[in-house]
């Protein structure tokens, strides 16, 4: 009877004990966060696709933007503030997605002025030759 | 009982003021959602950036979230983010409304060319059709009147010559010695108006001839008279004299000798000379 007390104290004690390690390595890790890679890594990405869409030259403002949160969030990563490096991170891919939006709007803009001046041009060929008969 | 359910009450009236006392939404997110506002209730953006539109939505209304002092960071990544994601669906909402625009325009350049094109193929084809109409015509036209005036010449039995068409009216239309002509009517004389009706621009001489009996001056007064005649039976049927000149040339003119019956009956006539058009 007293030694089954002692052998259910014992096992209590280890549980305790692995609870506790577990909670220790949370900490740990908590502690000494890791880069926001997946972050980081999507703000390039989707910078380097805005200048493949020709952001420079239509929506350049907006990819300096992106590139300049980016360098924030490097920074934020060289100074261990990893949750400000994951944040700027976002805010870089976002600025260059938006970047593309607008490279998009403003290169669908520019075909249909070309558009409206070809049917402008058609609809004065057609006056002319109205005028011809 | 009693108690319990006005501690409850008091409860959550406390809870109620503590929610509208709250801290209000960080500074910028007002300013999107009113941006974010203006989009929704465009119709063109609602049509043709539905999903972004939502996506912006969530981002609001999480910048809007009430955060405490110490977590001013996360509401300016907050607002950051709602308000890329509203400029980003502005952005995509007008690209995909000019490109449905450029569908209608494309639509609509193509409907100018085509019309351009039909217009210029019918307008070649009508004049070729044209162009070739009136020629066939003219021919036609001509073919068939040179078919029916041959015709009207061969029902005449008139001789075509420098002068014109001659018509030579036998003396058998006359009585010996007379100018009256013969039975009243006479068919050469009516295929004769008929002829003069159908050209209506045709000058004609009448020109009196006889054999050589008798003097000179009683021959001319008698082919003159023939001619005469043919002339009053012409504007009988109602051809104008203004085109019909009358000559008599008496024995001046013979065809044939006069010295034998069948000659001298040759030369007894009466010519009525068509003249050519000029």
């Amino acid at each position: 009877m007293n030694t089954d007390t002692i052998r259910r104290a014992c096992r209590r004690t280890g549980l305790f004990t692995t609870l506790m390690l577990a909670t220790l390595t949370l900490v740990a890790c908590a502690s000494a966060p890791l880069p926001p890679t997946e972050s980081l890594n999507g703000a390039r990405d989707t910078i380097a696709s805005a200048e493949q869409a020709e952001a420079r030259r239509y929506a350049g403002a907006e990819l300096e933007e992106a590139n300049r949160q980016l360098a924030e969030a490097d920074k934020a990563v060289a100074d261990e503030r990893m949750t400000d490096a994951d944040r700027l991170a976002k805010q870089a891919r976002v600025a260059a997605e938006l970047a593309m939006a607008r490279t998009e709007a403003a290169k669908a803009a520019a075909i249909n002025r070309e558009l409206e001046r070809d049917a402008e041009a058609l609809d004065e060929e057609m006056q002319r030759l109205g005028d011809q008969q | 009982m009693n108690r319990k359910a006005t501690a409850a009450v008091v409860l959550s009236s406390v809870l109620l003021t503590a929610c509208a006392m709250s801290p209000t939404s960080p500074d910028g997110s007002e300013d999107v959602r009113t941006r974010l506002t203006t989009l929704q209730q465009n119709p063109e953006m609602k049509t043709h950036a539905r999903t972004e539109l939502r996506d912006a939505e969530a981002a609001v209304q999480l910048a809007e979230q009430p955060l405490a002092d110490n977590e001013a960071a996360l509401a300016d990544y907050r607002v950051y983010m709602a308000d890329r994601m509203v400029e980003i669906a502005r952005a995509k909402g007008q690209t995909r409304l000019l490109e449905s625009e450029r569908e209608r325009l494309g639509e609509q350049r193509d409907a100018a060319r085509l019309a351009a094109r039909t217009r210029e193929a019918d307008r070649a084809h009508a004049e070729a059709e044209r162009a070739r109409g009136s020629q066939a015509d003219a021919a036609a036209l001509s073919a068939r009147e040179a078919e029916e005036m041959q015709r009207r010449i061969d029902d005449l039995e008139a001789e075509a010559t420098e002068r014109g068409l001659v018509l030579t009216l036998g003396d058998v239309l006359f009585a010996t010695g007379s100018a009256q002509i013969q039975g009243g009517t006479n068919q050469n004389l009516e295929k004769l108006v008929t002829f003069l009706d159908q050209y209506p621009d045709r000058q004609v001489l009448i020109e009196g001839h006889t054999d050589n009996v008798g003097s000179a001056m009683f021959n001319e007064t008698l082919s003159r008279q023939r001619a005469e005649s043919v002339r009053r039976f012409l504007t009988d049927r109602r051809i104008n004299s203004d085109r019909l000149t009358v000559s008599g040339f008496g024995f001046d003119r013979p065809i044939a000798s006069n010295d034998s019956a069948m000659g001298r009956q040759q030369n007894r006539r009466v010519e009525v000379i068509i003249e050519n058009r000029e």
